[in-house]
């Protein structure tokens, strides 16, 4: 199954959605954006619940617009799973199914057995979408949508949910569109991200390219790279693949990255790297190391961009330490992410020196250091 | 003179709190119990008072008479028919107004909502103007053997007018109150709007839909107004009331007056089981 969008808008009042162009093959598309981005009205416009004012929607080329729902065979879960609260579980799902089978087969799947004489009322926020999930899979869709299904959920519910929706996903041969605000759940489940700003597409791509190589310092700070700093390409290497660029004081090395995808990102390196042309330099936390000053320098080390600061403040964030290094006096602060391993083996503590390492591989650079986009 | 201001507030300051003490001494709840409690007696002391006026065998009796039990069959049928009737042509307009999303939605609520403003009887001289003998409409179904006044057609007509605002009222916050997203949900499913609106929409909607039936039903039996004006013959139970009060007496509307309050009392009771939606 392919499914189409081409040149699709649709306005809303003050807010205009589109032209919106995307191809999703048998994959998980995970559109990402804050909320009031569009996601929702882009899984309305597939499914059929609002009609674009212009633009077309074709699933193996038969075009949707213009069909009523339940000519579409787009199956949708709903933020609260919308279960019919008059009928349990089982004539829930019965209620889409084919046949009896189906139902047996999905109630094993989706670890059912035991809820399925109860009416939506009584089950916990996780029962309701494993329900709303079989139910909307047991009218076999051509395409399936979900929209924030776990967002309701608590924390330990919804990453298990997460884990099974994943392996569900992958038995899946069909489109799956899953929105959500939440990078980590898109990243999880996504075979692609799509990141919406203001109802446009911003960037579509594998979740390690959007990650790592964001098209605008929106999708930067979205996906949590909260070290974005302005600075100028001061000198390129012939070949291209190596640019030096000047923030402040600092000079950071960059390379073209080894990852997915490289190739597409070497040339948006490149092509901001004029010597003279402003450039946001985007560094994520993660990818920031941090080493006592009086560490040996090894051989990684010596590739790396090595910058000394003190650091300014640091928080548990639980399963990670958020760590704030003011370099060149306060000038400039990179935010590194430690695993608590190595935080407790530097004894980090306000005002210590430190060292923070920036492999060059690490460093993504946008054009332009003043658009806001 | 700046610490003027300051020094007299600081003065009437005790002089407010004994007053706020003194309104707070009287017992409010007390009041409004009271006040609550004689608008109930009120309504109750004279229901008590006509099933006290006449003797079970007096009512018993009276209820045998033929023109009772004429008035009371044309009611009967009557409301009934006009209960199938408004909620046949209700339902549709109710979902239509609680779904549409046009300007044109309001100015229909307000056609739907006139009789109900509408004093009765002037319903009734407004359905004269279009059914009576002398007009086109009614003059032909006169001549076709199916006279629109002085008729059970015209009792029909005359009730329907005044009573079936009732459904379409309810039946239409009934329908509100059901979530959109579920009939998404079952059209995404594959399921056309008339087996969702079968499955989904009226099996919620139900008690709500129900409970404006009733009310519809309710009215009807009551109607008086324009049923007087419309189709005097045959006589329904209110104008029997009215006619027993003018010819013989008050005591001699009693009886019919009874019947009235204990269907009444049965409507109310199908309003409260009804009202007790389990799924909200």
């Amino acid at each position: 199954m392919t499914l189409e969008l081409a040149r699709l808008t649709k306005a809303y009042g003050e807010f205009t959605f589109g032209p919106v162009e995307l191809t999703v093959e048998d994959e998980v598309l995970a559109v990402l954006g804050p909320s009031g981005s569009g996601k929702t009205t882009l899984l309305s416009l597939v499914a059929g619940i609002a009609e674009p004012d212009s633009g077309s929607i074709l699933l193996d080329r038969r075009e949707l617009v213009g069909r009523p729902l339940e000519d579409r065979r787009v199956g949708m879960v709903f933020q609260e799973g919308a279960l019919f609260p008059h009928m349990t579980a089982r004539e829930n799902v019965e209620y889409a199914a084919t046949s009896d089978e189906r139902v047996a087969e999905l109630a094993a799947t989706l670890e059912l057995e035991g809820v399925l004489d109860r009416r939506p009322a009584t089950l916990s926020g996780g029962e309701r979408q494993r329900v709303a999930l079989a139910r909307t899979l047991a009218a076999d869709p051509d395409v399936l949508l979900l929209d924030e299904p776990l967002s309701s959920l608590d924390a330990p519910i919804r990453k298990r949910l997460r884990d099974e929706l994943h392996d569900l996903f992958a038995s899946l041969d069909i489109p799956v569109l899953y929105v959500t605000h939440d990078q980590r759940t898109a990243t999880a489940l996504g075979d692609r991200l799509a990141i919406v700003r203001d109802g446009d597409l911003e960037q579509v791509g594998s979740p390690s390219a959007v990650l790592d190589r964001p098209a605008s310092r929106f999708v930067a700070r979205f996906t949590g790279t909260e070290n974005l700093f302005e600075g100028q390409v001061i000198e390129r290497s012939e070949s291209g693949e190596e640019v030096w660029v000047q923030v402040g004081d600092v000079r950071f090395r960059t390379a073209a990255p080894e990852v997915a995808g490289s190739a597409a990102s070497a040339s948006h390196v490149s092509g901001a790297a004029d010597s003279g042309s402003s450039v946001t330099v985007c560094i994520h936390p993660s990818r920031v190391e941090l080493e006592p000053l009086d560490a040996s320098v090894d051989g990684g080390a010596k590739q790396a961009n090595a910058v000394t600061g003190t650091v300014g403040r640091w928080l548990n964030e639980g399963n990670e330490y958020r760590v704030d290094v003011d370099v060149e006096g306060g000038a400039l602060t990179l935010i590194a992410s430690v695993r608590p391993p190595t935080f407790e083996r530097l004894g980090v503590d306000d005002g210590s020196e430190i060292r923070a390492l920036v492999p060059p591989e690490s460093i993504h650079l946008i054009p332009g250091s003043r658009v806001s986009r | 003179m700046v610490t003027e201001p300051t020094g007299s507030t600081d003065s009437t300051q005790p002089a407010k709190s004994t007053h706020a003490s003194r309104l707070g001494s009287v017992d409010w709840l007390s009041v409004a119990l009271v006040l609550g409690g004689l608008l109930l007696v009120y309504y109750f002391a004279p229901l008590l008072s006509l099933f006290l006026s006449a003797s079970p065998g007096e009512i018993l009796g009276r209820l045998g008479d033929a023109t009772v039990r004429s008035a009371a069959t044309t009611s009967l049928l009557s409301a009934s028919i006009t209960t199938v009737l408004a909620t046949v042509f209700g339902l549709p307009l109710a979902y239509w107004l609680a779904r549409a999303e046009t300007p044109w939605k309001n100015a229909v609520l307000a056609v739907v909502v006139l009789p109900l403003v509408l004093p009765p009887t002037v319903g009734g001289v407004v359905l004269l103007t279009v059914f009576g003998p002398n007009t086109l409409l009614g003059g032909t179904a006169a001549a076709a053997g199916l006279p629109l006044t002085r008729s059970l057609a015209g009792v029909v007509l005359a009730q329907t007018f005044v009573a079936s605002p009732f459904v379409v009222v309810t039946a239409k916050a009934a329908f509100e109150s059901v979530d959109r997203t579920l009939e998404h949900a079952s059209r995404s499913l594959g399921k056309s709007r008339w087996t969702t609106a079968r499955n989904v929409t009226l099996p919620l909607a139900g008690p709500g839909i129900l409970a404006g039936v009733t009310l519809a039903f309710a009215r009807a039996m009551g109607e008086f107004g324009a049923t007087m004006m419309v189709a005097y013959y045959p006589r329904t139970m209110p104008v029997e009331i009215w006619v027993s009060f003018q010819s013989l007496g008050l005591a001699h509307a009693y009886p019919v007056a009874i019947l009235l309050v204990v269907i009444a009392v049965a409507a109310l009771l199908v309003l409260n089981t009804v009202a007790s939606n389990p799924w909200r």
